[in-house]
């Protein structure tokens, strides 16, 4: 039996105006790939990888093209069928973490399970049973602007697996941090993908790159090359 | 969690809020007070008119209660009328004039009131006796008059009336009894006021026809029926001006239209000023945090919830200005009456600022609705950024 | 003596017998449509008989503040005529004295009150005094209620410069790093204040004279009056962009004064 992708793209563009000028970031981007892969996209600054990332996860439309998200065309999604997706289906890493600062890493973690409805016992627990799958138990009334960029990152991983997405979606995920704190990630991410997470992962880190299962590299807003790693 | 985020994020920067909300305290203060001055005369001189009940006054014709030295003529036919009404509760003449009388070696002039002690509305007793109907020797006087003239109660003292101004010589002279201390309901601050029957203070005063009263109270049974019974007297009695509570409060709305207009004006400023902090600081704070909304977007909060995030900032803001507001706008209140009600001849019993629970309400009401107003435009900013574009703005 | 009210007016033809004169206002002319050599019916009251007298001039009043709110007519009678109207005989309520040069119209006053009874001898002064005590209450009303409109838009100012200056944090960090020394940079940012304070005076003096004129206009034309309602002076002027102005600047600087001293760094992540 064939899964059905997760993500179907097919001759996806997408265009911005920047002041007076029309920037084409995708040229006809097609891929796709199924649950339970672990991707990673790669390619120079100005490529397209975070622009696709973010077309992937429905923070954007493309320009054209048709794209699909776990069987939704998602230029058919209104904003609030968007949003829901994102709550429910999508997790998000960035690279700057974008935690909360005003929110410990507890509340960070819970707020896309309040967003969810979830009831308050029962996101607390979730929470610190995320707090501890990323080793944090001990930081989780610490506010995010009191925790180092390893410990956010790892809040930020645990905030993104809250409502149990079926797609994990990483921008740059060990771009700000030091080789031994990334390395920690990505041992996080193994460990994410060996528990069945869909993880999809843009980055210019080589050693990231290497633990992907698969490898997209974009140049010019295309494919180049879509690989599947030897182990 | 939602109220945690926005508490929070309003502490980030606990010298803009607390100036903001000293902002807005200062406007709802300003509102509060200028509510309180557009209502509060009215309810004041309401109060004040109905403090005994009596719902209509006649006065001489063309003339408010008072306002001249004019008359109403044949006064006794006019009260036999009036008591044969039978809406009619009670209807008490009232004749003011002119008395003298000397206090160690001085002469003392005092505004004389004739009264029925039996139907009147212009005085409450404070100590002593009130008088009977048929007490024709006894005198009412004020806290004003036993200061001035150091007279008791059980003291006799002579008034002398239709003082001629050349001579300084009394027309008349009575000599009556003290029987009690009261307060006048419309006199001024620190007025020297008397009072006696009725016939006695006619006798006394410069009226040559002595059937005269200068206006007349009239008690109407039901509430109801006020403005039947004063259309009735009109009808039957148009030699003399009727008036109701109601349409006295009216001209004196009109003659203190300025106050009214200064209060919209003021609460309008006060308003706009509070809407103008609320929006600043919020589109300032909505673009400097223009990533983290992004971010709430992007990890599945909808649009309708980032509004309802920014304007929830708006209403705290508000909410705490107004409460700080309402206090400091009920001490303002107590400063500012003091200055107006020093206004001279204004009655005693009238204040220009009257707190009430639906008057402070009101105001923070408004000040609350507009600034959750005022934060609409910054929520729509901050719920239609769009989330790709942020982000990467923010990334740069 | 009691203010005349006109109770009955009335146009009409010229009387065969010649009539009384009397001057009447402006105000009353054009509201009653009458002119010089009109015929008037007076009376004191309702009940009252009427008198009949000739229009021989229609006069602008001295603008009062006593009186404009009132809404009365004035007409104006050569006193016997009016005495006789009101049945006063040979009163009147009061009299006009000029002293010879030299002599204190307190001391007149002293000595005309120890001559008779009958009447009471003021100094114009006191007069004045006495009758605008009602406008004195009013101007101490206004003074009260402009310090706490002051006290308002002294906040939003500190508001406003506070944010002014702090919105700069990335300029501020840039040119820290790239070695612009902290005076100057404060210099820089006081100037900035200062510029954008004088505008904004200079508007609020101008939307100050719109505010007045418009007050102005509004209320001489509902109460008929020439009288001034809105004063902008220059003591007024002086002290609203003095006022803001003052304030601009001691809070821009007070908040400029923090950014320098802040470290660059700090300033970057915060911008950031």
């Amino acid at each position: 039996m064939t899964k059905s992708p997760v993500i179907l793209a097919r001759d996806v563009v997408k265009t911005y105006q920047v002041n007076a000028q029309t920037i084409t970031a995708l040229r006809g981007v097609s891929l796709s790939f199924a649950a339970g892969e672990y991707l990673a996209i790669t390619g120079p600054s100005g490529s397209g990888k975070s622009t696709l990332l973010q077309l992937l996860g429905g923070l954007d439309l493309p320009t054209s093209g048709h794209l699909e998200l776990m069987g939704t065309p998602i230029e058919r999604l209104s904003d609030a069928q968007l949003a829901d997706l994102r709550l429910r289906r999508v997790g998000f890493i960035f690279q700057r973490f974008h935690l909360m600062p005003v929110l410990s890493a507890r509340e960070n973690i819970e707020l896309p399970l309040a967003e969810a409805g979830v009831r308050p016992a029962e996101r607390t627990a979730r929470a610190l049973d995320l707090l501890a799958y990323v080793g944090l138990t001990a930081r989780a009334d610490h506010r995010a602007t009191q925790l180092s960029g390893g410990e956010m990152q790892r809040v930020a991983i645990a905030r993104a697996l809250a409502n149990r997405p079926a797609l994990i979606l990483a921008d740059e995920p060990t771009g700000e941090l030091d080789a031994r704190t990334g390395a920690q990630i990505l041992d996080l991410f193994d460990r994410l993908h060996a528990d069945g997470t869909t993880l999809v992962v843009v980055t210019h880190d080589e050693h990231l790159a290497e633990r992907a299962a698969r490898r997209v590299h974009l140049l010019d807003g295309l494919v180049d090359r879509d690989e599947i790693a030897r182990r | 969690m939602t109220w945690a985020l926005v508490i929070r994020s309003l502490f980030r920067h606990p010298v803009r809020t607390a100036l903001v909300v000293l902002g807005i305290a200062v406007a709802a203060a300003l509102l509060l007070d200028m509510v309180m001055l557009s209502g509060g005369m009215e309810r004041s001189f309401s109060r004040m008119l109905l403090s005994r009940g009596f719902q209509i006054r006649l006065s001489p014709r063309g003339t408010l209660p008072f306002d001249t030295e004019a008359t109403i003529p044949g006064i006794t036919p006019l009260l036999g009328r009036l008591h044969q009404d039978p809406d009619i509760a009670a209807a008490g003449p009232v004749v003011a004039a002119s008395l003298h009388a000397r206090v160690r070696d001085s002469l003392v002039t005092f505004v004389g009131y004739g009264i029925d002690p039996s139907s009147q509305g212009l005085y409450e007793v404070r100590s002593g006796d009130n008088l009977s109907s048929t007490d024709t020797t006894g005198l009412l006087i004020s806290t004003p008059v036993a200061e001035r003239t150091g007279w008791t109660i059980g003291d006799s003292v002579t008034l002398l009336g239709r003082l001629d101004p050349q001579s300084a010589r009394a027309g008349i002279e009575r000599t009556l009894v003290v029987r009690g201390v009261v307060r006048w309901l419309y006199d001024a601050r620190g007025q020297r006021s008397l009072g006696a029957n009725f016939r006695v203070v006619q006798r006394l005063g410069p009226f040559p026809d002595r059937d005269v009263a200068s206006m007349v109270m009239i008690k109407v049974k039901t509430d109801l029926a006020v403005d039947r019974v004063a259309a009735r007297i009109r009808s039957q009695h148009p030699g003399v001006e009727v008036n109701s509570v109601a349409t006295l409060v009216r001209q004196f709305r009109a003659r203190l239209v300025y106050f009214h207009q200064l209060s919209l004006i003021l609460a309008t400023i006060s308003l706009v000023v509070g809407v103008l902090l609320v929006g600043t600081i919020l589109t300032i704070a909505v673009n400097e945090r223009a990533g983290e909304f992004a971010v709430l977007r992007a990890i599945g909060l909808r649009r309708a919830r980032i509004v309802g995030l920014v304007m929830a900032e708006g209403a705290v803001l508000t909410a705490v200005g107004s409460v700080l507001g309402t206090g400091l706008g009920l001490v303002t209140a107590r400063f500012l009456d003091r200055i107006l009600t020093s206004f001279p001849g204004l009655p005693a019993a009238i204040s220009f600022f009257v707190p009430a629970p639906d008057t402070t309400a009101l105001a923070a009401i408004v000040i609350l609705v507009a600034g959750v107003s005022a934060a609409a435009y910054p929520a729509y900013l901050a719920a239609r950024a769009p989330i790709a574009q942020t982000l990467r703005a923010d990334a740069e | 003596m009691p203010a005349l009210i006109a109770a009955a007016l009335l146009a009409a033809a010229l009387q065969s017998s010649p009539l009384p004169g009397v001057a009447v206002e402006r105000r009353l002319a054009e509201r009653f449509h009458v002119a010089v050599g009109d015929s008037l019916a007076l009376t004191p009251r309702a009940e009252s008989p009427t008198r009949w007298y000739r229009i021989e001039a229609i006069y602008q009043p001295r603008p009062d503040p006593a009186t404009a709110l009132r809404g009365e007519y004035q007409v104006r009678f050569h006193l016997p005529e009016i005495a006789g109207l009101l049945s006063a005989g040979d009163r009147v309520d009061r009299v006009a004295v000029a002293t010879r040069t030299g002599i204190a119209a307190d001391s007149a006053a002293f000595r005309l009150n120890q001559l008779a009874f009958g009447y009471q001898a003021y100094p114009s002064a006191t007069i004045a005094s006495e009758s605008s005590q009602t406008f004195a209450v009013v101007s101490r009303f206004h003074r009260a209620i402009g310090l706490i409109a002051i006290m308002a838009s002294a906040i939003f100012l500190l508001c406003i410069m506070l944010l002014k200056v702090e919105e700069r944090r990335l300029d501020a960090a840039v040119m820290r790093m790239i070695g612009i020394g902290r005076l100057t940079i404060f210099k820089a940012f006081v100037l900035e204040v200062t510029f954008v304070a004088a505008i904004g005076s200079a508007l609020g003096v101008g939307l100050a004279w719109a505010a007045g004129t418009i007050t102005n206009l509004v209320y001489q034309r509902r109460f008929e009056t020439a009288l001034v309602f809105s004063y902008l002076t220059s003591d007024i002027i002086l002290l609203g962009v003095g006022l803001s102005l003052g304030l601009g600047i001691l809070v821009g600087a007070f908040a400029a004064a923090r950014l320098v001293r802040t470290r660059p760094l700090a300033l970057w992540r915060r911008a950031g």
